[in-house]
């Protein structure tokens, strides 16, 4: 399952797509861009390695989104955080 | 419309595409396409626009699976034969793609229904076997204002063409001239086709209906692409709207009911 919400970081929209793997980890986060207004951020939640260069190659290949940052959201567990700014 | 999880696993990856995405998906379901003829260009060409989830297929046909159609109409089986060929297309194409709606007409197309027939269509797909039924459809289409592709195949040969009315690109007449009688031409059971052809031709209609739905891409249209697959060409000819065409040329006038189409004039009377 992925889910979508409403996240503290500065007003940004949180998708949860952790269990995910490749491609849909960027289907989904494609999806939830077009959602988007431009400029607005997207925090997508994950656990799939090799989204962290997939997702970010991909939104700036089909001009989509900017990768503004990524986050380990532990120490102890592969999770992490993507932040992008849709364009 | 959100798409479901079922959904965006099902086409993700045309979704992924550039091209489609989440946008041009939900397109594609909202649309509906005409497939007049569900014989060997039919059968790719309902199969891929049903996988790709075209959210109304109208399949017209009026004929029944024969042995001799086998090894070229792919959604027909064995166990199909005596079957008429809507039916058993249905059955296969809502096998494939629940999503997709599948509405039969077991008729022939003809001047007294092909309006109604096509009048809801966001595109129409002709993929019969004869010259009066592709003029016909050109004819309604181009009077409906609605966008269409044309393909044929003999032997080991295809050609088509797409017309946008809106557009005023060249239609089906403008290049074939002022048919208005049948069997003017050879038919498939005249000359033989190897199965490939179509299956080819049929994808070639497919993908037109989807970039124009998408509006995407560059169409078919002041073109005819020829393709001979004995030699691996694939040939694109250039070709203009006539002014003078009877169909969609400045002095054209509604010729669906007015010109003889062959024997369709005469069907279901």
């Amino acid at each position: 399952m992925s889910s979508m919400g409403e996240s503290n970081y500065k007003g940004s929209i949180q998708l949860d797509i952790r269990g995910k793997t490749c491609p849909l980890t960027f289907v989904y986060t494609k999806l939830a861009l077009e959602e988007l207004p431009k400029g607005k951020i997207l925090e997508v939640y994950l656990d799939f390695p090799a989204a962290l260069k997939n997702i970010p190659e991909s939104c700036k290949t089909q001009n989509i989104a900017e990768l503004l940052e990524i986050k380990e959201l532990h120490s102890d567990k592969p999770e992490w955080i993507i932040l992008l700014k849709k364009l | 419309m959100d798409l479901t999880d079922e959904q965006i696993n099902r086409y993700s990856r045309q979704i992924i595409l550039k091209e489609v995405g989440g946008i041009g998906q939900k397109k594609l379901l909202d649309s509906k396409i005409s497939l007049v003829g569900l014989g060997a260009l039919g059968s790719s060409t309902a199969y891929y626009l049903a996988a790709a989830g075209i959210g109304t297929l109208q399949i017209i046909d009026f004929d029944t699976v024969e042995i001799s159609n086998l090894h070229r109409q792919i959604l027909h089986f064995t166990k199909d034969i005596n079957s008429k060929k809507t039916t058993s297309a249905a059955d296969k194409l809502r096998s494939l793609n629940p999503d997709c709606t599948i509405e039969i007409v077991n008729d022939h197309i003809t001047p007294k229904n092909s309006k109604v027939l096509l009048k809801d269509s966001n595109f129409v797909i002709e993929g019969s076997d004869n010259l009066p039924t592709k003029m016909l459809v050109n004819d309604t289409c181009i009077n409906l204002k609605i966008p269409f592709t044309i393909a044929g195949v003999l032997r080991f040969h295809g050609q088509i063409m797409t017309v946008v009315p809106e557009n005023m690109t060249s239609c089906y007449r403008c290049v074939f001239g002022d048919i208005t009688e049948g069997d003017s031409s050879m038919s498939c059971s005249q000359a033989g086709v190897i199965g490939f052809v179509p299956g080819v031709l049929g994808c070639l209609e497919a993908n037109e209906a989807l970039k124009y739905i998408l509006n995407i891409g560059e169409l078919l249209t002041n073109k005819i692409m020829y393709v001979d697959l004995l030699k691996n060409r694939f040939d694109f000819i250039e070709v203009h709207r006539n002014n003078k065409c009877i169909a969609c040329g400045d002095d054209a006038k509604d010729l669906v009911g007015e010109v003889n189409y062959g024997g369709l004039n005469s069907c279901n009377e």
